[in-house]
């Protein structure tokens, strides 16, 4: 049929429906008023011919919707008329429609809240045009597993890269700058993040600014001081003002000029390390102490990423540019160990559309996997409760389905009526969830993240969380809907209109359905239990310090522009302002926060005293930096010898304090042995407890503590911590040591400002989220459960009330009326249970690796979690039984009769 | 023929026998159910629950017209008629109902 013939026919019978309905209508009346005509012609009496005309033509209103049917556009009217008859029978029971909308959406919605994370952090591609074409770089042994590579590289091999290769059209190198200091307009400094990137950063992206001009090669070479503003922080601090280009800022007191802005929406090229400012790699020699290590060829320290020339296949680029790696390391080789990395170490390229390699992403991606799966198993649980409301529902209609059916109408014409009713809850649903799962993202980041000033990834609605969505509400919809449809039609109509009470086999499923539910509520309580034992152990684990009575801030000198000396200088000013504040006990100082996962510190010794060990046996240690006083402000016992103190200068012979596990591997007493050998050995002068050194996950493990005011200046390449142990709560002095610091130095500002409780209580956030979402699940899966329960047991009741009035006339006690149900119930909330039992030893495994101190098994929380679901159950299962056993005999047999 | 035969009339047919009813001149929705009777000789009994629908097809894919008449006792009547893409669509499945008859036929044969 030509396509205008179709459109018209559409517009003539979906606009002109009134008049094509009427035509039709007059036109079947009249050939019926015709057919009587003719019988009265023949000689039948007015009734007869009338009967006689309608027998012969057959039921009118059945003709007519089949021949509207017939009509184009048909179906679409149909959906019409089915959509307003489903919302009108919804607007007459509120409560089943809010409630199957409400599970649904919350089901759907936190789905869908840990999808959009899933797919920010783990999916997603890169904002940049063409993300396929990019390729992420990395080194490794030759021969190690491919989990093993290297992300940092060095630069005189990537510089050769960038040089020579013709496969990548272009590669660039970006390495994090951390925390500097802007100044706009001679105002106050505020702290940002920096990236530094190599000069064709942007060109290989394709990107184009959003304002003014990118950085160039010839911007990186000379090491010009120009910085590009990222999109979020140019709308942030400058308001998105045109005249921001080309203003004069410092950065960390060095000047430097904005030249252009970023595209909305691109956070750089690592997943959940987003950045404000980028300059050029080379400009970096005017913001750091030392000289970068241009010419160290196996020094790693640059991320690296390129995009493929056209045409070129990644394993060609890989072969070409590893030929110039080993060539370029070998060229660039100045000492032996150089040569050694040279032959040893091969370059790989693997496919980066989703970024650089990301700690954020190799954090949570299982993380969030299993939080899909546990959100998943509730939706799931929301839609069979919602199935069995409606299997409930339709029962109720089955006088109304039957009389239609008797009266002519299709089959398929009721189920198409069912189906668009489930389909209308929905679509209702899905659009509340989509709401739902845009705020649900970003409270959980809230808490997943404690500390972050904004949003580690980007979290802008769009058509991905969209499809995935309506996609899971059409999912959800398949469940519920399509059953009690096709369940309500089954078997004829007159069958139906005699069987109020439904079919055993309906009880069956209504049976498995809830016991299914039962099963599962259980599961997740389980769960729930298991992260909440977890979280439990967590904090009785005992750290090694006292946690109580502790504030923590940071302090960075260099961000005031303090050089050398200067840096220790600072450091000493602060201790002493704070040490003058009442309330104050004692202050100190250290490089790695206890329970913080910035910096995590290792090396390795050899030469413990008089024993030395061979290389394979040396002892791998965490190290801190320390100032005098730390172990007596955090708790820590002093076993042997002593503190460090104002004696370890720079100038004092070098000395170093180990814990107790460390000091085992010494011969006899560590006090007055040598640790390590040649300048860097040191005396070992106390023995201190063990503690957890950067977690209280950790296992405690051998620490060596050296004097932070022995360090040389240019080995302080971290932001310390200073700890304050105070009479009363922590909290109380914060405001009274800040402004002892403003005044002995206005250039120094404290960040990170936290007590040692509040930094625990972060560094637990994920099992304090998994314990949450896990809660959740399961109060929400056991509340539906028992809301089926009830709504089985009620039923039930209702459905049996002449039968129970008959047993009550014979002398049955209203106990043996409430045992009677309950019994029925039991029998579902027992096998739900041992189900339910069975799916969590299973299931529990995958849960393995997120516990801690606990068996997967733990009876607490196995035995918990089946308590709270017969609690809920029993309360379900005895309100309608309590109600079976008030029923009056009299009024139960006159309903029968 | 039983009675239960006639309604298992297969759609393609009906429409066949709808377009050759049509074809000597314009009808009514009762006249073309008689018509249809009258050219098959009575095997064919069209009921009106299959015949309108088909008729409004037919219309709508464009092989007939439809025109409001005062019919020969004076009642209003739709009247239908072949339009030129329907006398031409007659031709076609004719030639092609021969040809499927012969096959079946000649299967029936052997």
């Amino acid at each position: 049929m030509p396509i205008f013939r179709t459109l018209r026919n559409l517009a003539r019978n979906l606009l002109l429906r009134g008049r094509v309905r009427r035509e039709i209508d007059e036109e079947l009346r009249g050939a019926l008023a015709a057919l009587e005509a003719e019988h009265r012609a023949a000689g039948l009496s007015d009734a007869d011919a009338r009967r006689a005309a309608a027998v012969a033509f057959g039921p009118i209103d059945a003709i007519k919707d089949r021949v509207g049917d017939a009509r184009t556009g048909a179906s679409l009217e149909t959906l019409a008329r089915d959509t307003r008859f489903a919302l009108r029978l919804l607007r007459r029971s509120p409560v089943f429609a809010a409630f199957a909308i409400a599970s649904l959406a919350l089901g759907i919605g936190a789905t869908a809240a840990i999808f959009f994370l899933f797919d920010a952090v783990v999916l997603r591609k890169l904002p940049v045009p063409d993300p396929d074409g990019l390729v992420v770089a990395s080194i490794g042994r030759a021969g190690a597993a491919a989990g093993t590579n290297n992300y940092s590289l060095p630069y005189p091999q990537f510089e050769a890269i960038a040089a020579r290769s013709r496969l990548l059209e272009g590669v660039f190198a970006v390495n994090p700058m951390g925390r500097v200091n802007v100044a706009a307009d001679g105002g106050q400094p505020e702290s940002a993040d920096g990236l530094f990137v190599s000069g064709d950063y942007y060109r290989t992206l394709r990107l184009a600014p959003a304002a003014g001009r990118f950085l160039t090669p010839d911007d990186d070479r000379a090491g010009r001081p120009v910085a590009v503003l990222n999109h979020a922080y140019w709308q942030r601090r400058f308001g998105g003002r045109t005249d921001a280009i080309g203003a004069a800022v410092t950065l960390d007191q060095v000047p430097f000029t904005i030249v252009g802005v970023e595209p909305e929406g691109f956070f750089g090229t690592e997943v959940g390390r987003p950045y404000d400012v980028a300059i050029p790699l080379r400009a970096s020699e005017s913001l750091s102490e030392e000289q970068p290590m241009w010419n160290r060829s196996s020094a790693t320290w640059i991320s690296v990423m390129g995009r493929l020339a056209p045409g070129a296949s990644l394993t060609a680029a890989e072969q070409e540019t590893q030929a110039i790696f080993a060539q370029a390391g070998l060229v660039a080789s100045r000492s032996a160990a150089d040569q050694q990395f040279a032959r040893e170490i091969t370059w790989r390229l693997e496919p980066g559309a989703r970024g650089n390699r990301s700690g954020l992403r190799q954090n949570y991606a299982r993380w969030l996997l299993l939080l899909l799966m546990l959100l998943g198993a509730v939706l799931l649980l929301a839609s069979l409760n919602v199935a069995t409301l409606l299997a409930a529902r339709t029962d109720a209609r089955r006088r109304e389905i039957a009389t239609r059916l008797a009266l002519g109408a299709g089959r398929g014409r009721v189920v198409r009526q069912l189906v668009t009713e489930a389909l209308v809850l929905a679509l209702a649903a899905g659009a509340i969830a989509f709401v739902i799962a845009v705020a649900g993202s970003r409270a959980l980041v809230a808490i997943a993240v404690p500390s972050a000033e904004r949003m580690p990834v980007q979290l802008v609605p769009d058509a991905r969380l969209f499809a995935f969505t309506f996609a899971a509400a059409i999912a959800a919809y398949l469940v519920f809907g399509l059953v009690p449809a096709l369940r309500a039609t089954r078997g004829g109509s007159l069958l139906v209109t005699r069987q109020v009470g439904g079919s055993p086999g309906h009880r069956r499923l209504d049976r498995t359905l809830v016991a299914s539910q039962v099963a599962l509520s259980l599961v997740l309580l389980v769960a729930a239990g298991l992260f909440l034992r977890t979280l439990e152990k967590l904090w009785a684990q005992n750290p090694g310090y006292q946690r109580t009575n502790v504030l923590m801030f940071s302090i960075e000198p260099h961000l005031a522009g303090r050089r050398g000396d200067e840096v220790p200088q600072t450091y000493r000013r602060v201790l002493d302002a704070a040490r003058g504040v009442p309330a104050v006990e004692r202050v100190t100082l250290s490089a790695v926060r206890p329970v913080s996962e910035n910096y995590y510190f290792v090396t390795s010794f050899r030469e413990l005293g008089a024993i030395t060990l061979p290389v394979e046996q040396r002892v791998r240690v965490a190290f801190n930096h320390v100032a005098p006083g730390y172990f007596a402000t955090l708790g820590v016992p002093v076993i042997a010898g002593r503190d460090f103190d104002d004696r370890d200068s720079r100038e004092a012979p070098k000395v170093a304090i180990v814990s107790e596990r460390m000091a085992r591997h010494f011969s006899g007493n560590p006090i007055g042995q040598r640790l390590g050998a040649g300048p860097g050995a040191r005396e070992v002068v106390g023995v201190v407890g063990d503690v957890r050194y950067a977690s209280v996950k950790d296992q405690p493990r051998e620490v060596v503590y050296m004097p932070i005011f022995q360090m040389a200046p240019r080995e302080i390449f971290y932001s310390p911590t200073v700890e304050i142990r105070s009479a009363g709560p922590a909290a109380a002095v914060l405001a009274s040591v800040r402004d002892a610091v403003t005044r002995a130095d206005p250039a120094i500002t404290l960040f990170d400002v936290k007590t040692l409780e509040t930094q625990t209580d972060e560094s637990f956030a994920r099992e304090r989220l998994l314990a949450l979402i896990a809660g959740y699940a399961g109060a929400f899966a056991v509340l539906l459960a028992g809301i089926g329960l009830y709504g089985l047991a009620s039923y039930s009741v209702l459905r049996r009330t002449p039968e129970i009035g008959l047993r009550m006339a014979l002398g049955a006690t209203p106990s043996a009326v409430r045992n009677l149900i309950v019994r029925e119930s039991a029998v579902t909330i027992g096998a739900g249970a041992a189900a339910g039992l069975c799916a969590a030893f299973l299931a529990v495994r995958l849960l393995r690796s997120q516990l801690f101190g606990i068996e997967p098994t733990d009876p607490v929380a196995l035995g918990g979690a089946v308590a709270v679901l017969l609690a809920i159950a029993a309360a379900a299962a005895c309100i309608p039984a309590v109600r079976a056993a008030r029923i009056d005999p009299l009024d139960a047999l006159r309903l029968d009769a | 023929m039983a009675k239960g035969d006639r309604a298992a009339l297969l759609q393609g047919t009906l429409d066949l026998l709808i377009l050759k009813a049509l074809s000597a001149g314009e009808l009514h929705g009762l006249g073309v159910s008689r018509r249809v009777e009258q050219i098959t000789g009575g095997t064919f009994q069209v009921q009106p629950g299959s015949l309108f629908p088909a008729l409004h097809r037919l219309e709508e894919a464009g092989w007939l017209t439809s025109a409001w008449r005062s019919s020969e006792n004076n009642r209003r009547a739709k009247y239908y008629a072949l339009t030129r893409t329907g006398r031409h669509q007659l031709g076609h499945e004719t030639s092609e109902w021969n040809r499927i008859a012969l096959a079946i036929a000649r299967a029936l044969e052997t």
